[in-house]
């Protein structure tokens, strides 16, 4: 029996959610009719749990091929007056640019949303830049809510606000409300309305210049009406504290102030409840634009501002040039002067420490010696790819042809589970940059006239994500580089979702799928192999044999990700093999660890200093490879069949 | 209340926190929980704060303001240890999770009874063979219910066993009830011969 949905709970009810789902019962309450996101730490949650009812409640929801792709079906259907969304994680802002730059000029009309997660703290991503100055840039207002509650009801309204605006609208979560869970009371769903009929107006929606231009000055005055409706927004309040206790506006009289945006409020709450400072406190929900109003009544009887805020100091910004422009004689503080830290999240000891930078109140507990002495004895871990990644072997074999060949070389990387490669000890990749980057990066190196051979790595994800360009690309400007797709058919990294390889799509539709080979050589690619992961002698000489070969070449390194396929046996009750360890061949030299670091790995000095291999083993034969002495094998297992293949595409 | 909850990776702490919450959230208590689990598949470190009633304002603990400590992994337990109040009750599964890294030298993983004796300097620790009850009851995947049980006796939370016992039974698959019920039970029992151990000490 399939359990029922978290976020289907009853209207009234009271239940625990993450914010993910939060923003997913949102759109439910919204009567949302078309859902689309590329998967990213950590905003993936949203869209598979609204995968999840989609069939049930009768609206579309997808992943797309990549974000750019994603909101432009999610504009589509908002234009042809449906309620959409596109939620993504904030580096994938970057690629829907292009398009929201103009969707904001010829506006919507159905509430068109983007749920965005910064990351600030960077626990998964490359940067962490701040998704508001995209709002500035396209002139899309920005919601920020503090908690689970928020993240729900303003989702709801960030559609209503979208329709009324007859424009996109951000709300811009973080993982602290992503992946954090909150008690939630629950509003009624709406049913879909599902009934889009584009209604033709060439003036609005054909931004060709001439009648582009006159819409500019429309968004503009959009931008202007925002300022006025966020001055009565239900979600920006101010409250006064002193003596730890709260008072409603106009009880006390306070000349310090905070303006605290999203999560940030309930860590300054906390701080002034503890140490009892006095401060006026503005809890704002809507970051872009300012609500002008609102903001310069509040600092008109204020000294001072402390203005506390996730990643840059965007309203921080937005503040001064309003107190300049209203002539406020107010002191704004926050990250320009470094009160607030400039790099990482913020936590309810770092709001605490500007607090007592400027009252000498002390909000944190020091650590004392004995956790001193603790800080000190612990190391972090080392990230690793999986147990029986196939990944691994991939990148064992282009070190051991690197080695072989003795003429260096460079692996330009790309995004992915393949990331966890770039530990030691494999240190498989020299780049990681950005989505679909390591083919176009390693043309640009192979032309610079180095003289290493230069290989890239991408995932199948990736690759059809942003990496078909750059084969084309390399193709036509004949880039001398060995190309490896890493294919797993599915996105591992963000929890197994769907992709164009997959055969399948998230409303359970049995679709066509991308057939990696048959794309690779339409992009006039001449020499492409598609090699078993795990047969290793095959892939070393594959991948040597590539570097003598002019121009671009591509293999197709392939085998399940390790996790579906243990997945998938423990389903049908099979037992995984598992790899054993002759302790009379093994002589304890660890070069198996050394080469390979598999997580399953361990250590034992009894009776004498051997290989352990526990019982995360999943029987892919790696280490079989690694071991000079012959120690380690998998029984059950014939030396033919190292890895089991998804499809039975896998051909000599 | 500030509960800390910690392991590593595939020891099912993300679990353990919302049977917790939802427990907590049942008896009609507040609750705020905050995650941190990127890429922590296998043998990652993995943490979740859990704050109770008035305290359930951020989602983040605070240094030094955790009550509870529940660790599924010794080193995990000490990597926590800022969280904690002085004298805070720690659990610990005193059973390693030495990954690959420290036998290369990358790393380095102290004594477990190191870390013990460190954390002991400040905090009230029970030590449970949390990993060995749960194979007594059925398997290793119910080491977070044995530490649930431990944690239940220890009365430390404002949350009755009975919410407890009604959080797991939803989230575990009805076959596997009784067993979980045993782990749990197990559980009980370890703290209780904690505490007998502790008033009377061997002579």
């Amino acid at each position: 029996m399939k359990k029922k949905s978290k976020i289907l709970g009853a209207a009234g009810e009271k239940v625990l959610l993450t914010g993910n789902e939060a923003v997913a019962r949102g759109c439910l309450e919204a009567g949302m009719a078309v859902g689309t996101a590329y998967p990213g730490t950590p905003a993936s949650t949203i869209m598979e749990k609204l995968g999840e009812v989609a069939n049930e409640l009768g609206f579309w929801a997808e992943f797309s091929v990549n974000e750019a792709v994603a909101f432009e079906v999610a504009a589509g259907a908002a234009l042809a007056g449906v309620r959409s969304l596109m939620s993504t994680k904030m580096l994938g802002v970057n690629l829907i640019a292009d398009a929201l730059t103009v969707i904001s000029v010829t506006g919507v009309r159905g509430g068109l949303v983007i749920v965005t997660a910064d990351d600030p703290q960077q626990f998964s991503s490359q940067n962490a830049e701040d998704t508001r100055f995209f709002g500035m840039l396209a002139k899309v207002p920005v919601l920020e809510p503090g908690d689970g509650q928020e993240a729900k009801d303003m989702t709801r309204y960030a559609f209503d606000l979208s329709e009324e605006l007859e424009l996109p609208v951000f709300v811009r979560i973080t993982p602290r409300i992503c992946h954090s869970s909150f008690d939630v009371e629950l509003g009624e769903i709406r049913k879909p309305k599902r009934d889009g009929k584009f209604v033709k107006d060439p003036k609005r929606f054909v931004m060709i210049s001439t009648y582009s231009r006159p819409r500019q000055a429309i968004l503009n005055e959009k931008i202007e009406r925002v300022k006025g409706i966020f001055n009565t927004n239900r979600w920006n309040n101010i409250v006064d504290f002193q003596n730890g206790e709260i008072h409603p506006p106009g009880k006390v009289f306070n000349t310090f102030g905070v303006i605290a945006s999203g999560l940030t409020y309930p860590y300054v709450e906390e701080v002034l409840e503890a140490t009892g400072i006095s401060a006026r406190v503005m809890k704002l929900a809507t970051t872009y634009p300012l609500p002008e109003d609102f903001i310069s009544d509040f600092m008109r009887d204020l000294d001072q501002v402390l203005i506390v805020e996730e990643n840059d100091g965007v309203t921080e910004l937005q503040t001064r040039a309003l107190a300049q422009r209203r002539r406020l004689n107010v002191r704004i503080m926050g990250k320009d002067d470094g009160l607030i830290p400039r790099s990482g999240e913020l936590n309810p000891d770092l709001v605490g420490d500007a607090f007592e930078k400027l009252f000498g109140k002390k909000f944190r507990d020091d650590l004392t010696e004995p956790y001193l002495e603790a800080e000190d004895m612990v190391s972090k871990r080392v990230p690793s790819l999986c147990a029986g990644c196939p990944h691994r072997a991939s990148y064992y074999a282009i070190k051991e042809a690197l080695k072989k060949k003795g003429l260096g070389g460079t692996v330009m990387g790309d995004r992915g589970c393949y990331n966890q490669g770039a530990y030691e000890p494999l240190e498989g990749i020299d780049t990681c940059i950005c989505m679909g980057a390591s083919i176009a990066m390693a043309s640009g190196l192979a032309h610079s006239g180095t003289d290493e051979p230069v290989l890239s790595v991408i995932g199948d994800g990736t690759f059809y994500h942003a990496g078909i360009p750059s084969l084309l690309n390399a193709v036509h400007n004949r880039a001398n580089i060995v190309s490896l797709i890493f294919d797993n058919s599915i996105t591992a990294m963000t929890g197994h979702q769907v992709n164009p390889g997959s055969g399948v799509n998230l409303m359970g539709q049995h679709t066509g799928y991308a057939n990696l080979r048959k794309i690779v050589e339409a992009c006039g690619v001449e020499n492409v192999r598609v090699i078993n992961a795990f047969d290793i002698r095959k892939l070393v000489d594959a991948v040597m044999e590539e570097m003598d070969n002019e121009g671009p070449s591509v293999i197709i390194s392939r085998a399940p990700c390790a996790l579906v396929v243990e997945r998938n046996m423990r389903r049908r009750k099979l037992k995984t093999p598992v790899a054993v360890v002759d302790l009379d061949k093994c002589v304890g030299c660890k070069v198996c660890m050394k080469k390979i670091g598999c997580p399953a790995f361990s250590w034992s000095n009894d009776p004498k200093p051997h290989l352990v291999i526990d019982a995360h083993c999943n029987g892919c034969g790696l280490c079989v490879e690694t071991c000079p002495f012959g120690a380690i094998s998998v029984p059950g297992k014939p030396d033919s069949s190292l890895g089991i293949t998804v499809r039975k595409e896998v051909e000599e | 209340m500030n509960v800390i909850l910690c392991g590593v990776g595939g020891n099912g702490v993300v679990l353990t926190t919302r049977i917790i919450a939802e427990a907590a959230l049942r008896e009609g208590t507040k609750v705020r929980v905050g995650e941190v689990h990127g890429l922590a598949m296998r043998g990652g470190t993995v943490v979740s704060h859990l704050r109770l009633g008035p305290d359930a304002k951020g989602v983040l603990v605070p240094q030094r303001k955790a009550d509870i400590l529940l660790a599924f992994e010794p080193l995990e337990a000490l990597r926590q240890m800022k969280f904690l109040k002085q004298g805070a009750k720690v659990i610990l599964n005193n059973e390693p999770f030495v990954g690959v890294d420290a036998h290369l030298g990358l790393s380095r993983y102290p004594e477990v009874c190191d870390i013990i004796s460190q954390i002991e300097k400040v905090q009230d620790l029970v030590d449970v063979p949390a990993t060995q009850l749960a194979l007594e009851a059925g398997g290793v995947v119910m080491t977070n219910v044995v530490m649930l049980g431990t944690l239940s006796a220890s009365k430390e939370l404002p949350i009755s066993r009975e919410s407890l016992i009604e959080a797991i039974r939803s989230r575990v698959p009805p076959m596997m009830v009784d067993a979980n019920l045993k782990a749990f039970q197990l559980g009980e029992k370890a703290f209780k011969e904690w505490e007998a151990k502790k008033t009377c000490p061997p002579s």
